[in-house]
């Protein structure tokens, strides 16, 4: 064996081309552009959680793809989103990430909505009557918005099947725990990364870079046999990780979860995921589920959020165990997630000037132990949606 | 050295300790019944959070686990203003309030802020010498980029 020269170097494997997947998907600004419009303006995007919204008028504010956006429970219950840009002169109008408000009043004029997104006041209104404009014209622009298991989810394509259909069976492993009605959110934090948005998804459909992190060579590589873990795939690109088991205290310092307070449908020992396609990740280990998301700012950084679920009426002793157990691995201080954040980084320094060309994702280990599976199957929904091949990106659109 | 000097010094120390990754120094300042936290209060879910929580044994873990860990590259210099000490002389305990801000400085030699935030800390000198009982650092800054191995 002996190093490779330029030629060979920028050469691709001779693997099956859904085994490779070229440094353009994470550096060129025009796959980054169609990326927006065929993936993010077509997807359904899992804005927050409903207890983050528990109350009537209860809101959250969240930008998606440079979009303000604003979720808001109504009177009657339903949790509806608009754009929080004002009709008057497309100023933002609620600043805060979160809050209660019955009227939505933009600070500029004071024109003021309600939580249906109605227009209910405008300031000396008399004045637009001979131009032919009244507060009935003026509604803030509604986005889709689906509640299943307690998730929220926005899709700014009004054509779009429902958000039940999109995802199918992908959540199954989650019903008994998020469809119990059961869970809050507990943590929340956000970092920008300097990353393409795909190297954070990737952390996520990745197996097989469980040897980065001492923490899970410590504690779930051996827990369990790697022939009991399922590597699936489902329609629309959503993945599941499952047979997993973690044995913490394996690892200096931790100690096994106690059963008792095990989630709905968890044992205290259980590690599974779903990646929702194409951009969210839900994780459970027993005592707390953690999601992620991530949104692209632009093709060389993102915004991750991550969140942190227990059960509602914890005591006060019992969430800051399950807080712990929580941000042991995947807080910013945790033991795990700094380190996907680490890798998600060192790929873009080596994709972003050429240096790396493609990557490989060729583990094939029949849908156990640490197939590449998900991440080929995250691929093959990519190709099929930006109508481009992975390993040739800028050459397969050109062609057609 | 006065009394309050050797108070104020466990401050200053443990953030020259965790700063040199001395961590043996680090644990020497600290009671046996430490209680080390460090919080955040998320606006986005209205909650405030403990992002880390230990006791000395679980200290103690974690920090002999660090070196093991992939961690981010550079350094982290604190920097500490006490703004109070309030003494209980009877319990010989004091209360610590001090601002810091760490500053990360990458291995091509460039700064920036990590983290602005507070210290809650509870020294304890009924022995023979000051101890760090209790900390709360309290963070305003909630993006901590790639995050940290070590604690705030």
């Amino acid at each position: 064996m002996t190093a490779r020269n330029a030629e060979s170097w920028r050469t691709l494997p001779e693997v099956p081309e859904t085994h490779v997947v070229s440094g353009a998907v994470y550096t060129d600004p025009a796959i980054f552009a169609d990326e927006k419009k065929r993936v993010f303006e077509r997807c359904w995007h899992l804005a927050c959680h409903e207890s983050e919204l528990a109350n009537p008028f209860d809101f959250r504010t969240f930008d998606y793809v440079g979009t303000p956006l604003i979720a808001i429970r109504g009177r009657d219950g339903v949790i509806r989103t608009f754009m929080n840009v004002c009709s008057h002169r497309g100023a933002k109008i609620i600043h805060e990430p979160a809050g209660n408000a019955e009227r939505l009043t933009c600070f500029y004029h004071l024109w003021s909505y309600d939580d249906r997104g109605a227009c209910v006041d405008i300031p000396r209104p008399e004045a637009y009557q001979s131009a032919g404009l009244s507060k009935d014209d003026c509604g803030l622009f509604e986005v889709r918005t689906e509640t299943y298991l307690g998730l929220v989810f926005i899709n700014l394509d009004d054509q779009a099947s429902p958000v039940t259909e999109y995802i199918g069976e992908a959540l199954e492993p989650f019903e008994a725990s998020l469809g119990s009605g059961e869970l809050e959110v507990f943590h929340y934090n956000r970092s920008i990364l300097h990353a393409n948005w795909k190297a954070w998804q990737e952390t996520n459909l990745d197996l097989y870079h469980e040897w980065m992190h001492v923490l899970l060579r410590r504690t779930q590589m051996t827990a369990a046999s790697m022939d009991s873990r399922v590597v699936k795939a489902f329609k629309h690109g959503h993945t599941m990780g499952s047979g997993l088991k973690a044995a913490y205290d394996k690892y200096k310092g931790m100690a096994s979860r106690d059963s008792e307070m095990a989630l709905p449908g968890l044992a205290p020992d259980d590690f599974f995921f779903v990646d929702l396609w194409p951009n969210a990740a839900l994780l459970a280990r027993g005592t707390a589920i953690r999601i992620d998301v991530v949104t692209p700012i632009d093709e060389k950084t993102m915004l991750v959020e991550w969140r942190g679920l227990g059960r509602k009426g914890d005591s006060p002793e019992v969430r800051r165990t399950r807080m712990k157990h929580h941000n042991q691995y995947w807080g910013p201080l945790g033991r795990n997630v700094p380190e996907d954040a680490f890798a998600a980084e060192a790929c873009e320094a080596g994709f972003r000037n050429g240096a790396a060309v493609y990557q490989v994702l060729a583990r094939e280990e029949n849908g156990k132990g640490q197939d590449d599976g998900m991440m080929r199957a995250w691929y093959a929904e990519w190709a099929r949606r930006m109508e481009r091949s992975p390993a040739d990106p800028q050459r397969s659109a050109a062609a057609k | 050295m006065s009394s309050d000097q050797a108070i104020r010094e466990v401050v200053y120390r443990t953030c020259t300790a965790l700063d040199a990754e001395d961590f043996d120094a680090f644990m020497a300042l600290c009671a046996p019944d430490l209680d080390y936290r460090v919080t955040a209060f998320s606006p986005e879910i209205r909650k405030e959070m403990t992002w880390l929580d230990q006791d000395y044994d679980g200290m103690r873990a974690l920090l002999d686990m660090v070196p093991q860990h992939l961690k981010r590259l550079g350094t982290l210099k604190r920097h500490v203003s006490i703004y109070f000490v309030e003494d209980d002389a009877r319990a010989k305990t004091a209360a610590i309030t001090s601002s810091f801000i760490v500053t990360h400085t990458d291995p091509e030699g460039r700064s920036q802020l990590f983290v602005a935030g507070t210290y809650f800390d509870e020294v304890d000198y009924s022995g023979d010498r000051p101890l760090l009982k209790k900390r709360k650092a309290h963070l305003e800054t909630r993006d901590l980029g790639i995050g940290s191995h070590i604690p705030i």
